[in-house]
């Protein structure tokens, strides 16, 4: 007998054992629980086109699939994930490549106790020192593979440790360990149970272990003497009384040379600050943090969005409209000082300005600049010194103002209008800051019980060209067009036109067709797209760059 | 060793189609907006209809759905005793912004923050918004992604049968 003849018996006996063993077990009792899971289909016939970027697809189609199977039984579950990227879609890192599964655990917990073996996903605080997280629509996986525990010895107190490697593609690196400690002292102080201020204090301890390699310095071309044991620590608060809220984290690390700080020693630090104050009807925030050096990566060699630990949010506002969120901005965790404040306020109905169905107003401004820095030396030094509440270059900068009026029963108008300062020192290129103006209108119109349409219009004039040698295809002025329109929750139409009247380049036109049954969402477009957060037919995603015929399919059960 | 885990798989998928109607996980860690650590067995409307929103500050048709059932959820309330739930997925980079942005809105929502997607993940929603509707059992009878100006009303509807112990 053939050797693939016998691996194909010994598999159908494999199914066989296994329905049996199933069988009896389920006879007895013992298997109740359930099966859950969902499936994910998008696939895109892609064409070749310069202006958009899309490359010439050899196999034509490119997809992304992937399926979670979760079951649960009691204080047991376990899950896995089969993931297949035949070839992966534009956006996505080509070492994706293949398939396979990709994630698997199993995990026992209950009240007090929980431990998960396999691939997790783990944060510590506001994740400024550790955050294994997932965005299936990024291509962006950090996934920990190896043992979380979670204690609760006490109401209140949660101690957790963890230790393990992070996902590569579809490979592990790296050693990651950390312990961390919350303690809700309202629930611990008998006599604060019922106090009308809460506070809850933490604190995280990460280090990650990589052997010795061989990186030479810049001038006498000597060995680094790299550390192989790299520590970070944070400690944390959140204070609640009423209406007000204040929260902070401030993080450090230990001397980290890497492709990321090109080899520098200085150690790093993060402080996040957040307050607010809200009622009915009336919110405000402010934000304001600072970076330096922060970038935690397993893999010291390693650059890119893979293989990082921590996690240094952004402080700038997510933006859904096109031309708003055309440049968004990701943290430099090299160094960065930030302030964002946000202001919410509904006019009551009945009221001047509110009129028969209220108004809302939301404002929001952000501001994100470098840090004021004298640089010292190059790989194997310090690197650089600098000033705590000195700031640098300009990198980002917003302001929005959005009006919402409800303007009859069945018209709904939203109007924002936006400034934005970006500078492409943030993406890797030298260059003038872009100053853009937005304006846009959103309105709904819902026509009976079971019709509704949607229209959008946007126009963003910015003082950028297009200049082919930066080859930048959002600079210039633009227009756009959106109709949509909804046959109840089940079905949408929509059909889009963004266009650069001016100093720029590029049409992207698209109509998208949208079936929607309870969790199973059908949808096929036309046409080219940039990259970004889409919300079309009453659901929000982030989608590649495309150009030609896509699909996807979603499906939850 | 990857084949046998896919098979066993299978196997129990194939169980899926005897499986009853999934519950609410009890044992899923959530917080808050207060900053308390909770377990979502405190997702509890003594024997009445829940509805579990899933949502995030910057998804626009998640703001509409909230905001549109908000106009007419004291009527629901009365007429049904149905309790909505609103869990934001909301990372660090904006989760801070949750409670202001539900007294801004002024939903009577009890909402907590799912900041690590543990009870995303264990719900399997893959988009928001996504909204589930729990029978007074705890049982999960209906769910449904995507929302559109006047879909609540389908969901009224829903809540209403359930309500009456009825099957959907």
């Amino acid at each position: 007998m053939s050797n693939k003849a016998i691996k194909i018996i010994a598999a159908a006996l494999a199914v066989q054992l296994q329905v049996s063993v199933f069988n009896t077990l389920q006879a007895q009792g013992i298997l109740g629980g359930h099966v859950t899971g969902n499936v994910q289909f998008d696939g895109q016939l892609s064409r070749r086109d310069t202006v958009i970027g899309s490359s010439d697809v050899p196999e034509k189609l490119l997809s992304n699939a992937r399926a979670d199977i979760l079951y649960t039984n009691g204080n047991f579950s376990a899950g896995l994930r089969y993931e297949a990227y035949l070839s992966p879609m534009l956006g996505f890192n080509s070492q994706y490549s293949g398939q396979g599964i990709a994630n698997y655990f199993v995990s026992y917990k209950t009240q007090t106790f929980a431990v998960t073996a396999g691939h997790f996903y783990e944060q510590f605080g506001n994740g400024m020192t550790l955050r294994a997280y997932e965005d299936r629509y990024l291509g962006l996986d950090n996934a920990i593979r190896g043992i979380d525990v979670v204690y609760r010895p006490w109401n209140g107190v949660t101690l957790k440790g963890l230790i393990g490697q992070q996902r590569y593609y579809w490979d592990t690196r790296g050693l990651v360990r950390g312990v961390d400690a919350e303690v809700s002292l309202n629930d611990i102080v008998n006599s604060w149970t019922e106090a009308k201020t809460r506070l809850t204090l933490g604190g995280s301890f990460v280090s990650k272990y990589e052997g010795d390699e061989t990186i030479l310095s810049d001038i006498s071309g000597y060995k680094l003497n790299l550390p192989q044991n790299v520590g970070a620590g944070s400690l944390r608060m959140d204070l609640a009384h009423g209406g007000f809220g204040l929260q902070a984290e401030y993080a450090r690390k230990g001397q980290d040379p890497s492709i990321m700080n090109n080899y520098i020693y200085k150690t790093g630090e993060a402080l996040w600050i957040s307050a607010s104050y809200s009622q009915k009807g009336l919110s405000a925030n402010i934000q304001a943090k600072r970076v330096d050096n922060m970038g935690f990566k397993s893999v010291r060699s390693v650059s890119g969005e893979m293989l990082y630990i921590n996690y240094t949010p952004s402080i700038t506002k997510q933006h859904t409209y096109a031309f708003l969120s055309m440049y968004p901005y990701a943290t430099q965790s090299t160094g960065e000082m930030g302030l964002q404040a946000d202001f919410m306020y509904k006019f009551k109905k009945e009221t001047l300005l509110g009129g028969k169905y209220g108004t809302d107003i939301h404002i929001n401004g952000s501001l994100v600049t470098g840090l004021d820095t004298t640089v010292i030396g190059g790989k194997g030094t310090d690197g650089y010194t600098s000033t705590f509440f000195g700031t640098g270059d300009t990198y980002y900068g917003d302001l929005s103002l959005e009006v919402a009026k409800k303007l009859s029963s069945k018209v709904k108008l939203t109007g924002t209008y936006g400034y934005m300062v970006f500078n492409p020192i943030v993406e890797g290129h030298e260059g003038d800051l872009h100053h853009n103006h937005i304006l846009v209108a959103d309105l709904t119109w819902k026509i009976n019980r079971k019709n509704v349409l949607r229209f959008e219009a946007e126009w963003m004039g910015s003082d950028s060209k297009y200049d082919a040698n930066v080859d930048d295809k959002r600079a210039g002025d633009w227009i756009m067009g959106l109709v949509e329109y909804n046959f109840t929750s089940a079905w949408f139409v929509s059909v889009s036109d963004q266009y650069a009247y001016k100093d720029g380049i590029g049409n992207y036109y698209n109509i998208s067709v949208g079936y929607t049954k309870n969790a199973t969402r059908l949808q096929l477009g036309y046409g080219k797209q940039r990259e970004g957060i889409i919300c079309i037919g009453g659901v929000c995603r982030q989608v590649p760059a495309s150009n030609g015929l896509t699909f996807s399919l979603t499906t939850s059960f | 060793m990857k084949k046998s885990i896919l098979t066993l798989a299978i196997t129990l998928m194939a169980s899926f189609a005897m499986a009853q109607n999934a519950k609410l996980p009890e044992n899923v860690t959530i917080k808050t907006l207060d900053g308390k650590t909770v377990e979502t067995s405190i997702i509890q409307n003594d024997g009445k209809p829940i509805i579990v929103s899933f949502w995030a500050t910057w998804c626009k048709p998640c703001n509409r759905e909230l905001n549109a059932i908000k106009e007419v959820y004291e009527e629901w309330q009365e007429e049904t005793g149905v309790k909505l739930v609103a869990v934001s997925i909301d990372d660090a980079r904006s989760a801070s912004k949750v409670k202001p942005h539900v007294d801004g809105n002024g939903w009577e929502y009890e909402v907590y923050l799912d900041q690590n997607q543990d009870f995303k993940r264990a719900m399997n929603v893959v988009n928001v918004p996504h909204t589930f509707l729990i029978n007074g059992k705890g049982e999960i009878v209906w769910q449904h992604t995507a929302y559109v100006d006047g879909s609540e009303e389908e969901l009224f509807e829903l809540v209403k049968k359930v309500a009456n112990g009825e099957e959907i």
